[in-house]
């Protein structure tokens, strides 16, 4: 454990923010072993259970892909790039190892380039499917077999049902502290604005899940006690999106005149309101959560009777976010050469558009750079919305 | 695959045949009402084929209709249908250019728009789709097809395979995952039967998937041939020639025409007959689909003497007693260790090669077997799953196979406005200037 329990809770979020996965690397030359991983996919309790430092991989929006674009494809989701490129750069220099699940073809189908170009002494590429009958969680279940055990290879170590269990534990637990921050946004004005919500999720993901709890409970405690900002007349919005993990874009919302009040991205919202049940096999619980609880673009969703029965499966749980953080309007971010968030627009947007919410569909590279047309678009949106 | 709007000269007279095929494919979907047949939009190398032929379901293959509407230049007017709906043109174009043809016969009232290519395409009685690796819009475009389609029924199967990691052994691996795959196909007989309301006749299953036995190895087969010098023939008529294994497999017609194939090449090679002439370098067309609105561009090889002996897209088959396949009185889980063997026999011989990849070993056995002097690959910017990790391909082949020219090509296989029929030349006569440096330096 840090000292975070003295410190300034929204004050660390920033530092973490800005030093990303600097306390992965203080734990490494403590002696820990840190791998790092892709997206809500990863099964991170299995990585907390197994000992080592779980740190999610980001990129890096303001920095130009430099180095990534002579091995990857331009053609690769400029996320994805992104993350390849710090990586390739020795940003991460201090991995032990990577998990990398299979969410999208972007990710997949570059599997062997980064484990070739990394050389990381841990490598695994985790087949998650994409669909959700009850053969695929036992499948799911099978590929987490396999994953734990290559895990207990490299670390020399068994990871007990009872690890696992104290882990799920400590995750579920770490959601609902993030669901009462979240909690902080239904106010009008919201008490924690939508910049520094950006950088608390960025800084928890980068942390050991008690780390990351003990942070967050800093900033809720520390954000209870403001007194609510005098400006209650902004337009509430929701970010919906996939790893959407710069503090640049909430800015950009919020310096455009709107509160961010509350967001169905990949790093945030999607991954704190799902928890894993307590199962027998808690195999169970987790292949149930990632595959079936996780609402994201590359888990398909179909089995109902109706088209319109999809839709709620699909996308019920925004319209229950629009209603709990009182939306005014919502804004799809969507980075090109995406397909499985892509192929979902029109639906996404007709469905949000019939709970009576304006959509603002972006779509865009992951960069800085591009964010002052991004920004004249949204002002656009809120000036048609005011 | 399709007539361009000047078609161009196929080597073989049975490859000229394809037009048909590909005619009769989308005939039968507009066909299949007046017999009380369903249609299925589907998607190629799925391992739904021979599902759908034994219940007499006729698939409607959106590739293939895309594919035909770029070959036709005339893609871009359902493009931009779909992009007005937000569909962003980075998405696979297959997809975006059938979404958007479905749009407008939707806006029709379900008449089919004017100029569609061919008479068009059947509307789908059901989607069926597949998350397997291969690619996202194998499942999402169902799904978003089925936003303009609400009362069509959607299935999406899971076929995986073992993922590579030379520190994992698959074989080890593979009995759940086929296990899975059979499973997944189960639910799809099952889906179709609550569709068509009819039962699997499973003894006909048996004898689809038999002949689709047949018609892989005679397709094998019948490409070997293609290693002859000179060769017979060359991947500007092998993405013709694909046709019937692609969307016709598991029928007769698909096996007769191998047959004809075969018959032909063989006299072609006693005739000592080749694609150029004189044939001065065997190339490898190593990955990617090609850009149909461009296939010229492959006898624009040919007129310099280059000839392509041998491609991967496509050729996703291989001799059936290669892969060792387990007995099993079930069709569907021959079908799934058919699928998953086909991808796992590479990771052997990768194994073999120290620091390769299967794809690369694969390009390595065929650059060897088909004797060629140069590798060609094709990025198209609207397919993650062919293309991505292609550079990456490139650089392992250099590392371990050595020094051997490598032209790495840049375009779509649909939207043809990226494309340069100049710039592709040009890139094309330098390329043509390596390779012939590469063999005076092997020769001497
Ligand atoms: S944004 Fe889309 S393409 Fe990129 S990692 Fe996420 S799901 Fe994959
Ligand atoms: S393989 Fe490529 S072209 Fe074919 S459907 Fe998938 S993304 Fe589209």
């Amino acid at each position: 454990m840090t000292g975070l329990q003295n410190s300034n809770g929204l004050e660390t979020a920033d530092r973490y923010y800005a030093q990303y996965g600097s306390r992965a690397k203080e734990l490494k030359n403590e002696g820990r072993k840190v791998i790092g991983y892709m997206s809500a996919l990863t099964p991170v309790e299995i990585l907390t259970a197994a000992g080592v430092v779980p740190l999610r991989l980001k990129g890096f929006m303001d920095e130009a892909i430099t180095k990534g674009d002579a091995y990857m494809e331009t053609i690769v989701c400029p996320f994805v790039r992104s993350v390849f490129d710090a990586a390739i750069k020795g940003r991460f220099s201090f991995m032990d190892g990577m998990v990398l699940p299979h969410q999208c073809d972007s990710m997949d189908r570059t599997s062997d380039v980064w484990s070739y170009n990394l050389g990381l002494p841990y490598w695994h590429f985790l087949n998650v499917p994409h669909v959700t009958d009850d053969p695929s969680i036992e499948f799911m279940k099978e590929i987490l077999r396999v994953f734990i055990r290559t895990l207990e290879r490299f670390t020399n170590a068994k990871i007990t049902d009872e690890a696992i269990g104290q882990a799920i534990d400590d995750h579920n637990e770490n959601r609902r502290l993030m669901r009462e921050l979240y909690d902080l946004r239904k106010s009008n004005p919201p008490l924690i604005s939508g910049v520094e919500m950006m950088k608390v999720l960025v800084a928890a993901m980068s942390l050991p899940v008690s780390e990351s709890s003990a942070l967050i409970k800093n900033v809720t405690e520390e954000v209870k006690k403001r007194k609510a900002p005098a400006d209650g007349d902004r337009k509430r919005i929701m970010i919906i999106g996939d790893q959407i993990d710069s503090a640049a874009i909430a800015e950009a919302i919020e310096s455009a005149g709107a509160w961010l009040v509350v967001d169905d991205l990949s790093i945030g919202g999607k991954i704190y309101w799902p928890e894993v049940d307590k199962t027998a096999d808690p195999l169970q619980g987790i292949a149930e959560r990632y595959l079936r609880k996780l609402k994201i673009a590359t888990t398909f969703v179909g089995e109902g009777n109706t088209y319109e029965e999809n839709l709620e499966a699909r996308f019920g749980h925004l319209r229950e976010r629009i209603t709990g953080f009182k939306v005014d309007g919502a804004i799809l971010f969507i980075y090109k050469y995406c397909d499985p968030y892509g192929f979902e627009v029109p639906a996404m947007k007709s469905y949000i558009e019939s709970a009576g919410i304006p959509v603002l569909y972006l779509e865009d590279e992951y960069s800085t750079s591009t964010l002052a047309r991004v920004k004249t678009r949204i002002e656009a949106f809120l000036e048609m919305i005011a | 695959m399709a007539e361009e709007k000047k078609r161009r000269a196929v080597a073989t007279q049975t490859a000229a045949g394809i037009p048909k095929f590909v005619r009769g494919n989308l005939a039968a979907t507009l066909k299949a009402k007046e017999e009380g047949k369903k249609v299925a939009k589907a998607f190629i190398h799925d391992g739904q084929d021979e599902i759908m032929r034994a219940m007499d379901i006729v698939p409607a293959w959106g590739e293939s209709f895309s594919g035909i509407c770029a070959a036709k230049r005339d893609a871009e007017k359902y493009l931009q249908k779909a992009e007005s709906d937000n569909f962003s043109r980075s998405l696979c174009t297959y997809a975006t250019c059938h979404i958007g043809f479905e749009m407008i016969r939707e806006e029709l009232g379900g008449v089919m728009p004017e100029g569609a290519p061919w008479g068009g395409m059947g509307r789908p009685d059901m989607i069926l789709g597949n998350g397997q690796l291969l690619c996202d819009p194998r499942f999402k475009w169902p799904q978003a097809l089925q936003h303009y389609l609400r009362d069509v029924p959607v299935f999406v199967t899971n076929m995986y395979y073992p993922p590579w990691d030379p520190n994992i052994d698959h074989h080890e691996q593979e009995g759940f995952y086929v296990r899975y795959c059979t499973e997944e196909l189960h639910e799809t007989v099952r889906f179709c039967e609550r569709v068509t309301g009819k039962k699997m006749d499973w003894d006909r299953l048996a004898a689809v998937v038999e002949l689709s036995d047949r018609t892989w190895d005679l397709f094998v087969d019948t490409y070997d041939l293609r290693k002859a010098i000179p060769t017979p023939m060359d991947t500007g008529d092998a993405m013709n020639t694909m046709v019937p294994i692609t969307f016709n497999i598991g029928t007769q017609e698909a096996y007769d025409f191998y047959v004809e194939l075969n018959n032909e090449l063989k006299q072609k090679i006693a005739q000592g007959i080749g694609v150029a002439n004189p044939e001065k370098y065997r190339i490898i067309w190593a990955a990617g689909l090609p850009s149909w609105f461009a296939l010229n561009d492959f006898q624009y090889f040919n007129s310099k003497g280059a000839v392509f002996p041998v491609e991967v897209t496509y050729r996703d088959h291989e001799k059936i007693e290669k892969l060792d396949l387990p007995k099993t009185d079930d069709p569907l889980e021959h079908i799934a260790w058919r699928w998953v063997r086909y991808w796992t026999h590479w990771y052997d011989a990768a194994r073999k090669i120290p620091g390769s990849t299967p794809k690369v070993a694969r390009i390595i056995e065929y650059i060897g077997d088909y004797k060629c002097d140069g590798v060609v690959f094709h990025s198209a910017f609207s397919c993650r799953s062919w293309h991505a990790g292609i550079i990456h391909q490139a650089e392992v082949l250099r590392k371990v196979y050595g020094d051997i020219p490598i032209l790495i090509m840049e375009g779509d296989i649909v939207d043809i406005s990226s494309y340069n029929e100049a710039d592709t030349h040009n890139r094309i006569d330098a390329f043509i200037e390596t390779l012939d440096a590469y063999k005076n330096k092997k020769r001497n």
